[in-house]
């Protein structure tokens, strides 16, 4: 009596096992993504954090303000990485595991795996780690949270061990592998470039470690040439998942109208930043900042204005007159996002060479490397539009050069820089505020903000693991401190 | 069988038709039984030899059975019926179409007359069996015309299921999905109802509806009737002279039943300031944190205009219209004594309260019977539906939510000063600080919203009497609908400025083959025998396409070929379940009677290893006022038990094994695990999926007193749900949002109380009245080792969730607390925020779904007049107001005035547990963002739901048509009909405790749904 019901409970629009080059794809598109659901995603109030951006908007605003109202907007990177790029790799990861032929398939996918995981433990500290994305291969509804640090520990050894595992002579995922095509020699600096990233981290709750793995690091090799750089491509046209995700958000969520006027959500860059490159002088002002003026994007230098962070709640008179992202380069929706850049590894390295780490080249040759990598880096991301001459790159690096001084002068310098050259990427600003204290961003004491006037220092976990995980999210507050915005986490150590 | 004796004869009814079907038999052996034919006639061949004077039984659903003697040598008998007075005899329809007699039923049943939804109507009938059965808890939705319902019997009886009864027409299931699934708690823009498959029934055609509550009642249509079942009986023709006609209007109109109780001290503004240009306007256009409303001209809202600065409380009644339901109906029946027919059209028209909200419902019904032989017969039944809905009203989220605006716009502002939403390119006009927060003019006038749906129901059977008494039948039907649904966010949205498509195409098609055979005999002449072997064969088939666009790339135009980013993704659901049954009922004398039923059910949707399961029942009654001499005083006295098990598959299919989908993209190809299609979230499979079994019994006492003056029908039933299948979210941090289980136990158990009284019954005057109670506790007895709870639903920003918790009842609604200090009971404040120090989210708030129902009708009859009162009261859930939320946030309730001269003390202790004291004020806005706060702490916004309405109110006059000679009118009736007029008690003061929205298990939110209303109008009802 039950003749033909397996063949009746077969998906016909589905296939029963993954094709791990598909899932492989999706997974970077997720993993550069920043969930947020019809509202300010985290990569977008980041630049608020950081004082790219604010809005005259609370709601819109929290980046920049903080209000205690609004807290909630911190649930949904956490959200959507698990569902996502995290269940995506493991789906990858156990297609290809067995098989000695495609061994750059799960070292690629195990890199992949540390750079998404490490955005989230970045942001909110211990998380769900060994035990997260099982719920379908061993029933594990409800995973544990991992300290930090075992968690920090073993994405650098999985670096380690991926980037040993590559070997050229083997299949990739070619065309499939969008940062990259597969190449994997560039998936082996990659690897030690975050290595270097996540090294660095440690500076402040374990200057050894610290030291042991940037130099580790440094000898596996990082990405120093505008051709290795770690980028995501984009289509232009089409569907949401093909486009730039944080150029998207911004988009949507206020630049759409393209007139300075009518913007969704009341954003414009803030004054902290406009401010800061007209200071000095800086080439980048006109490919990043326009200014609508009748109804045309200018971008003059001296009439860029940012808008104070305190505007509450109410557009103000001179809303046009505020510069917003250059339509042309930073709000290109086919643009790659640049997700390690030469210059992030020259900056560290300037660092590492203060500390004594690395003696390849000086501190202030480093530097200035630096600061010429990020200055090409805007041709990269909008071509023409984003060249800056390089006579104009000599003319700033010459009246910008590495000033000697104490160690806290120069990483000042370093990490003030790092925040003009890494934008928009402000959680990787966000997360060397924390640990060097620079750029020295005054907190926004906002009224009503959640944090007594200061920056916060971490995400909230979303109010459903409360719920849905009540016995290990109750073991994760135990163990690292209540869960506000301003418990420090594991290597944010005071 | 020459010289047996053959009696000939007619049945008719009072009004003098012939009655079809009704049942005759000799009452000393009730083996010598046979049927009315269409004509009404009937021929009985009597056993050999009896010649003697013997007495006749004659029954019919709805009549009073009737004994008739017929004398030696007599040939011919002609009866006529009276309607029923008392349930004593009465017939009733069971499960597969087949009727029995109500006192042998070992288990409760109730049969609703069809005339009573005709008079005041519902659109949807499911909602007028509100107030009317005990135990049957049913509910129209505030979602405007076309609206669907939401019925449970008996209580929740499934963790995950919809718990909705199923709907049977004629013996056969009819689809009642709502397509492409019930709106959300927290959905957007595309957030509507589309209605359900029983709405889709007009209420003219129905002759009865009998609720089968139990499990024994329901045991032989399967899993699907675990939740009980609702049979319609629709209306056939009948053998006359002529065509008898029917006509039948009603036109009823409809308003707002309930304004809310806002503040109106303190007017538009923000701080204790009133806005006094656009600027500040815009930023204070849904706030209501402005200065004293004392009628200062300086005040300049939205519109850009200065207005005097005061209170406008009829912003609702502003921004609603009257909404009017026209219906027209028709029906004509006639045919011969093999044959006959009834054709019904009926029309329906219905403006909502929403402007431009429309919804209008054509039905075509064709019913045939014929019996070709004595032993061949046909039946066929066809229906054809045009639904068409138009702007369909949106609730859960703001985004493209109209209500938003009357109800969350500054109390100094009049809603009309929004008009007309747009600006003169078309695009939305700013009227607050969120883009969000649509402006509900535009949704109104430039947001697009269609929908129809072309529906058939097709039933056909045939039977045959292969030797006396043994009666083979086959039916088929099939219940197919096609349905095109688009929804238009324009482009000029402030949120979303070049727009959004959204369109579902969905053939769904039911189809039911069954082949019965059924025995009936006596054994001896003191028992008699009634067998029944069955088959059936259930297909269910979608062909679902769901179009999704973004941007449309020339502005204004609406098309799916005008979208820069398109996508269209296939979803085919196919489910099958083969069945066979049987059951065997004795009847000792017709005092004792005994029935046993199995059932065996094969299901597409399980695990191969574990896809079917038998199941088996029994009921018994016994007539004790038959058996034993009762004192006077008692009419009649029946006790009533039974014991059934059902067993169920899951609803959907494709759970089994994770499958891999591409995902839409412009580029590379793509691929991820197959989302969920309802839920769009990926969700674990169970390899191991078996059925979920539900255990009822039931004992019941009937008692009739006082010359059935009086009566009593008492009912405990219980009801055990194990293994049930249930998608229930996990942490996401398990990488999928879902899983389906097969875990816990769930149990409902309770009282079902009816009683009917007669209290005045003269020649001009009666007085009826019947009361119904239930009540059902319901407890989540178990779920899976090591899960406490499962999440059934969330609101907008989880602010408050329904979950399923071992030990609480089904439904309960979980959120947060203000922390209060262990020691003093004090509020614990937080020192940096100045806010209350919220509690995890987990704290129990309450029970969505009332235990206790009830519903009280009395009738009254003087002469030519009629007069219906409903009185109907639901008792003992919480609702939790998304609306009250939101209206806290802006200001505009009166428990938000508390600081706004002077400022407001906060008192309590610290987090160390210090004392804490200090005065909050409106500079910098930290009033207004302590009261914004108040929406992290759901206990806050949880209202008793309990409410007693008046229902329904029907006033008739009988029109003395005998005087109108020409018009050979046979009866015409007027008749003042309303609905939901009063709502006599509750305890949620600014909106109805019923503002429900969707018919999924997500009760107990108010989540800015349209409101609901109160109706009233005429009707007319004329039989030619």
């Amino acid at each position: 009596c039950d003749k033909g019901y397996k063949q009746l409970n077969v998906n016909p629009d589905a296939v029963s096992s993954p094709t791990p080059q598909y899932v492989f794809t999706l997974a970077e598109y997720d993993g550069c993504g920043y969930g947020g659901q019809y509202g300010s995603s985290a990569a977008d109030f980041l630049l608020g954090t950081m004082q790219y951006t604010t809005s005259y908007n609370d709601v819109a605003g929290f980046g920049s303000k903080y209000i205690n109202s609004q807290v909630q907007q911190t649930y949904g990177a956490f959200n959507a990485a698990y569902p996502d790029e995290i269940n995506e790799l493991g789906i990858v990861m156990k297609a290809v595991k067995t098989d000695p032929t495609k061994i750059n398939w799960l070292a690629e996918a195990r890199i992949w795996r540390v750079y998404c995981y490490m955005r989230q433990t970045d942001l909110y500290g211990d998380i769900p780690y060994s035990q997260a994305g099982l719920g379908y291969d061993s029933s594990l509804y409800k995973p544990a949270y991992d300290p930090q640090q075992s968690i920090y520990m073993n994405l650098l050894s999985e670096l380690d061990a991926a980037a040993q595992s590559l070997d050229a002579t083997k299949s990739t995922f070619g065309a499939s592998d969008l940062i990259y095509g597969g190449n994997t020699a560039q998936w082996k600096k990659f690897a030690y470039s975050l290595m270097l990233r996540m090294g660095m981290r440690l500076t402040k709750v374990d200057i050894a470690s610290a030291q042991t793995w940037v130099t580790k690091a440094i000898a596996g090799g990082v990405i120093l040439q505008d051709a290795d750089i770690a980028k995501m491509t984009y289509i232009a046209n089409g569907q949401n998942i093909n486009k730039n995700p944080l150029v998207l958000d911004l988009w949507n969520n206020d630049y759409i109208a393209q007139n300075g006027q009518t913007n969704t959500e009341g954003g414009k860059y803030a004054d902290t930043w406009i401010s800061y490159l007209q200071s000095t002088n800086d080439p980048r002002l006109p490919i990043i900042s326009v200014v609508w003026i009748g109804g045309k994007p200018d971008t003059t230098s001296s009439k860029q204005l940012g808008m104070s962070q305190d505007i509450a709640n109410k557009i103000p008179a001179n809303f046009v007159t505020f510069s917003e992202p250059n339509p042309a380069t930073v709000l290109g929706l086919g643009s790659s996002k640049l997700l390690f850049t030469a210059a992030e590894s020259y900056f560290l390295l300037t660092e590492a060479a203060l500390r004594g780490w690395y003696s390849g080249a000086t501190a202030s040759s480093l530097y200035t490397l630096g600061i010429q990598a990020a200055m090409r880096h805007w041709s990269i991301v909008a071509g023409s539009a984003g060249t800056i001459s390089a006579s104009a790159i000599n003319t700033y690096v010459n009246n910008n050069p590495l000033v000697t001084g104490t160690l806290d002068q120069q990483m000042k310098q370093i990490y003030t820089q790092f925040w003009v050259s890494i934008f928009p990427d402000a959680q990787e600003v966000y997360n060397n505020y924390r640990r060097t204290g620079y750029p020295a961003l005054v907190p926004n004491n906002y009224p009503t903000n959640a944090t007594g006037g200061q920056i916060f220092r971490r995400f909230l976990y979303p109010i459903s693991e409360q719920t849905l995980n009540t016995t290990n999210y109750n073991a994760a507050v135990a163990r690292q401190g209540p869960d506000n915005l301003m418990t420090r986490i594991w290597w944010d150590k005071q | 069988q020459q010289g047996d004796r053959r009696l000939r004869g007619t049945v008719k009814g009072p009004d003098g038709n012939p009655l079809v079907g009704a049942t005759v038999a000799l009452v000393t052996d009730r083996r010598t039984a046979t049927a009315t034919d269409a004509t009404g006639a009937f021929t009985l061949s009597l056993p050999a030899g009896e010649a003697g004077p013997i007495e006749l039984e004659v029954s019919s659903v709805g009549f009073e059975t009737r004994r008739v003697s017929v004398q030696r040598g007599q040939y011919v008998v002609a009866v006529t019926m009276d309607n029923t007075k008392s349930s004593l005899n009465e017939v009733v329809v069971t499960a597969l179409g087949i009727n029995r007699e109500k006192k042998s039923l070992g288990y409760a049943v109730t049969t609703v007359k069809g005339d009573e939804f005709t008079t005041a109507r519902e659109n949807n009938i499911a909602n007028a069996l509100t107030g009317k059965v005990a135990g049957v808890n049913a509910a129209g939705l505030s979602t405007g015309p076309g609206g669907s319902s939401r019925v449970t019997i008996r209580g929740n009886g499934t963790l995950g299921g919809d718990n909705q009864p199923l709907y049977v027409v004629n013996g056969m299931p009819i689809d009642n999905s709502v397509p492409g699934g019930a709106p959300t708690v927290n959905g957007i823009t595309n957030n509507v109802d589309r209605g359900d498959g029983i709405a889709g029934i007009n209420p003219d055609d129905i002759e009865s509806i009998s609720v089968l509550k139990g499990g024994t009642a329901s045991a032989l249509y399967g899993s699907r009737a675990a939740n009980g079942v609702i049979l319609i009986t629709t209306k056939k023709g009948r053998a006359q002279r002529g065509v008898g006609v029917e006509y039948n209007s009603t036109a009823t109109l409809e308003n707002v039943a309930v304004i809310p109780d806002f503040q109106y001290t303190y007017g538009q503004g923000l701080d204790g300031v009133m806005s006094t240009d656009l600027n500040s306007a815009r930023a204070s256009g849904r706030k209501s944190w402005g200065a004293l409303i004392d009628g200062n001209n300086n005040y300049v809202a939205v519109d850009g205009q200065h207005h005097s600065y005061t209170a406008k409380k009829d912003n609702l009644q502003n921004f609603y219209q009257t909404g009017s339901t026209f219906t027209n109906s028709i029906a004509f029946a006639g045919g011969n004594e093999k044959t006959v027919y009834r054709f019904s059209a009926a029309d329906l028209n219905s403006n909502g309260i929403l402007p431009k909200t429309t919804y209008d419902r054509k039905t075509l019904n064709l019913s045939l019977n014929s019996k070709l032989t004595d032993r061949l017969g046909i039946e066929a039944l066809a229906q054809y539906n045009l639904e068409t809905g138009v702007n369909r009203t949106g609730a859960g989220d703001a985004l493209g939510n109209p209500n938003w605006t009357p109800l969350e716009i500054a109390n100094t502002a009049d809603v009309r000063w929004l008009k007309p939403g747009y600006d003169s390119n078309g695009n939305e006009q700013i009227w607050n600080d969120a883009a969000i927060a649509s402006n509900g003019y535009f949704v109104i006038n430039k947001y697009q919203e269609k929908d129809t749906k072309n529906r058939f129901i097709g039933q056909a059977s045939v039977s045959y009497e292969l030797v006396k008494n043994l009666v083979i039948k086959g039916t088929a039907s099939e219940d197919f609908y096609n349905y095109n649904y688009y929804n238009i966010l324009p482009t000029g949205t402030l949120y979303i400025p070049n727009g959004q498509y959204t369109a579902l195409k969905t053939d769904v098609s039911e189809f039911n083959g069954l082949v019965t055979a059924s025995y009936k005999t006596a054994l001896t002449k003191d028992i008699g025998l009634s067998a029944l072997a069955g088959a059936n064969s259930r297909k269910y088939a979608e062909n679902r396409l769901t179009l999704n666009g973004l941007n449309f790339t020339i502005p204004y135009f609406y098309s799916f070929s005008n979208l820069a980013s398109q996508s269209t993704v296939p979803y085919s659901p196919r489910i099958g379940v083969n069945s066979i049954f049987g059951s065997v009922d004795l009847d000792f004398k017709s005092l004792l009677f005994l029935t046993f039923a199995g059932r065996e059910d094969w299901f597409s949707t399980l695990s191969p290893q574990n896809n079917h399961i038998f199941y088996p029942s029994v009921g018994g009654s016994f007539i004790l006022s038959d058996a034993v001499h009762l004192p006077d005083f008692f009419t009649y006295a029946k006790l009533r038990g039974s014991w059934a098990q059902v067993g169920g598959g899951a609803p959907d299919p494709y759970q089994i094994n994770l499958t891999y989908s591409n995902v839409t993209s412009s580029g590379p190809t793509l691929q991820n695990v197959t989302p969920d299609a309802n839920s769009g979230s990926n969700v674990i499979t169970n390899p191991n999926l078996k059925p979920y079994t539900s255990t009822t019994y039931e004992g019941g006492l009937e008692l009739q007193m006082l010359k059935s003056r009086l009566g009593i029908d008492f009912t405990y039933y219980n009801r055990q749900t194990t293994n049930d299948i249930v998608n229930t979210a996990v942490s996401t941090t398990s990488g999928y949002s879902n899983v389906i289980l097969n875990i816990g136990e769930l149990r409902n158990s309770g009282v079902e109380l009816l009683l009917t009284g007669k209290p005045v019954r003269t020649n001009n005057f009666s007085w009826n009245v019947s009361y119904n109670v239930a009540y059902n506790a319901n407890k989540v007895v178990a779920l899976a080792p090591g899960l406490p709870s499962i999440q059934i639903a969330a609101s907008v920003n989880g602010w408050a969730t329904l979950q399923q918790i071992v030990g609480q009842p089904f439904g309960t609604l979980v959120g947060t607390r203000m922390t209060r200090d262990a020691k003093t009971g004090l509020v614990v404040f937080n020192r940096t925020t100045h806010t209350p120090v919220m509690t995890t989210a987990t704290q129990i708030l309450g029970n969505s779904v009332a235990p206790y129902t009830m519903g009280l009708t009395n009738d009254f009859k003087y002469k030519r007049f009629t007069l219906s009162i409903l009185l109907d009261g639901k008792f003992g859930n919480k609702i939790f107001s998304i609306f009250e939320l939101y209206a806290t946030r802006m200001g505009k309730l009166k428990s938000t005035l508390p600081g706004r001269a002077g400022g407001l003390e906060l008192k309590g202790v610290d987090q160390t547990g210090a004392p804490y004291d200090t005065v909050i004020t409106q500079t910098n806005g930290v009033l207004r963002n302590y009261y914004d706060n108040y929406k992290t702490y759901s206990e806050l916004f949880l209202h008793d739901g309990s409410f007693i309405k008046l229902r329904q109110v029907i006033l008739t006059y009988q029109i003395p048509v005998q005087h109108i000679s020409t018009l050979k009118i046979q009866s015409a009736n007027i008749s003042f009909v309303a609905r939901n007029l009063f709502i006599l008690y509750r305890q949620t003061h600014n909106f109805d405790p019923e503002q429900s929205f969707t018919s999924s298990n997500a009760q107990g939110f108010e989540s800015i749904g349209l409101p609901r209303t109160r109706s009233y109008g005429l009707n007319l009802s004329v039989k030619f």
